[in-house]
């Protein structure tokens, strides 16, 4: 099986800073791979390990996706591809664009592998963008996947029911995180990944001609956490009634 | 500005609350709006004009086939907006007529208004850590965040139809299981009172569901408890990548508060929180917490609320 992943570099949200004013502080921010994506990555490999193949990992992002690439070849894919642009700056058509022209000139593959969303903005669009742009079969939220002969049968986890469906591949798969538990790299892995092969191309190769991204969004600022913070501390016979009294104040148990 | 607003979701929960969002939108604009529904799926309650799309597939049972004859009725109306819900299939919906009609489309979207030609709103990011403005250029789609609009009351409205004809489906549905109602009804619950990493074991969940009961509340849990431990099943999962909700109560029982499970409740009307670690990010979220062991803390409280019924 020839399996695509596609993932993304994101500001690690756990350690963005806010300033006194509201305003984030992007630049210089921590980053890692996305969060989910590494069960993407992880199943890939569960993939090509039942059925040997190759496991290609792509992505949309500045330089410093190179972080994110390295961490995924190191976990066990083959080979990188990596489309220089700022996701940053664009909305998720144009990057859906963007990787499904990498995906068809590097092709055919036989499964594309995503998570449900990124970590940062969690739009959770692109993967099914690219099942229509690359007019695929798609399959989202799947937390099973079974693969037999030229056909997949996968378990789709929606809020009410769990669908069961079955597809043609090549197919695009959105992951959620329940899927698996992903691998970590050995050292001897991470050493190893810096020297596994990285195709770079760039937005104006892949989509000539396109006009420049619009981008939706305007501004950020920090999320407004107006709540009240009182703490008690004490025995917990008397911590407990002052949470029940407190509780019972602002009207929220039942009577 | 005349506009021509569609409001759509292929769930009934969500369908009134998706009109109610086109509603107000309407009101701006200074027009109606159109509720759109599938033949096969819920009937249309809300909306000054309803369009219901046939087609001799069963459309509800694949949103790429709901999503196909969404695309084929907006060409000829030529919606300006077409507002979704942001379910899991709703977003795939919205993301195949972005794509179908080459209109820019973002999820997750609340507080939705007009303002210089476009539609503006905004959507929770890292995490809910940041809140992003949007400025959205019209025709464009929009997958609207599910709980952030009020249901709108029922209207009588006639239903125009239009034929879609067949519609096929990449995939196949081979079968569909409900998940277990009444186990479980997070979303609308009003009180939910929620375990974590703090239990030590499957068996002391006892305490949590005991005082969700003594509450007559739901229970939840952080993601650890239903992915990694298994404890649970994982629609009890609240977070960012779980179950949204926004109850009267949310009491979080050994629950650190990280980003992506604060992600799932920052819109309850009060959190409380018992945690052993004053330093525990939950106590940042929270209206009320207790810095104590939940073992001793959860009978202390069960007793309290037990001593006042009587």
């Amino acid at each position: 099986m020839k399996i695509a992943v596609c993932v993304k570099h994101a500001v690690d949200e756990t350690e963005l800073k806010v300033d006194s004013g509201g305003n984030p502080q992007l630049k210089g921010a921590p980053t890692k791979m996305s969060t989910f994506d590494k069960n993407a990555v992880e199943e890939a490999l569960r993939l090509k390990a039942a059925h040997q193949g190759e496991v290609v990992i792509l992505t949309v992002g500045t330089p410093e996706a190179k972080k994110t690439m390295k961490e995924a070849l190191a976990m066990g894919a083959d080979r990188g591809v990596l489309v220089s642009a700022d996701p940053m700056a664009m909305d998720t058509r144009r990057t859906s664009e963007l990787l499904a022209a990498a995906l068809k000139k590097g092709g055919p593959y036989d499964m594309i592998l995503c998570s449900e969303g990124s970590s940062d903005m969690y739009s959770g669009l692109v993967p099914p963008m690219l099942g229509e742009l690359l007019g695929l079969p798609y399959v989202g939220y799947v937390k099973k996947v079974d693969v037999s002969g030229q056909s997949a049968k996968v378990e789709r986890a929606l809020e009410d029911s769990v669908e069961v469906v079955e597809a043609p591949l090549p197919i695009v798969v959105s992951v959620v995180s329940e899927i698996n538990e992903p691998r970590y790299p050995t050292l001897i892995q991470i050493m190893q990944a810096g020297k596994k092969p990285v195709e770079d191309l760039t937005p104006e190769a892949l989509l000539p001609g396109a006009g420049p991204p619009v981008p939706l969004v305007k501004g950020m600022k920090a999320q407004a956490m107006a709540r009240k913070r009182v703490v008690f501390e004490g025995p917990p016979e008397e911590t407990a009634k002052k949470l029940i009294d407190a509780l019972a104040a602002e009207g929220v148990l039942p009577r | 500005m005349s506009i021509k607003i569609w409001a759509f979701s292929e769930s009934p929960s969500v369908a009134n609350e998706v009109a109610s969002a086109a509603s107000g939108l309407a009101a701006l604009a200074g027009g109606g709006f159109v509720v759109v529904g599938l033949d096969d799926s819920a009937p249309l309650l809300a909306g000054d004009e309803k369009l219901v799309l046939r087609a001799d597939t069963l459309l509800s049972a694949s949103p790429e086939a709901a999503a196909n004859t969404l695309a084929a009725a907006a060409r000829e109306a030529n919606p300006d907006i077409i507002l979704v819900g942001s379910t899991r299939d709703g977003k795939e919906i919205a993301s195949r007529l972005a794509v179908k009609l080459g209109r820019p489309c973002t999820s997750e979207v609340f507080g939705v208004s007009l303002g210089n030609g476009t539609l503006q709103g905004k959507r929770n990011i890292f995490a809910g850590k940041l809140i992003a403005e949007l400025s959205i250029p019209l025709p464009c789609v929009v997958a609207l965040k599910v709980g952030t609009n009020p249901a709108l009351p029922a209207s009588a409205a006639k239903a125009s139809e239009k034929l879609a004809g067949t519609v096929a489906s990449k995939t196949r549905l081979v079968e569909k299981r409900e998940k277990q109602k009444g186990t479980v009804d997070l979303r609308g619950a009003k009180l939910i009172v929620s375990a974590g990493r703090g239990i030590k074991k499957k068996e002391d969940l006892g305490l949590v569901s005991d005082l969700a009961t003594a509450l007559g509340g739901a229970v939840g849990c952080s993601r650890p408890l239903s992915s990694d431990m298994g404890w649970l099943p994982e629609e009890h999962h609240i977070g960012l990548t779980g179950v949204t909700v926004h109850p009267d109560l949310y009491i979080a029982v050994g629950i650190s508060g990280q980003l992506q499970h604060v992600a799932g409740v920052k819109d309850s009307k009060v959190i409380a929180a018992v945690n052993t670690d004053k330093s525990a990010p939950i106590f940042e979220a929270s209206d009320y917490g207790v810095v104590g062991d939940l073992y001793a803390v959860l009978p202390a409280m069960l007793r309290e609320i037990r001593a006042r019924h009587h």
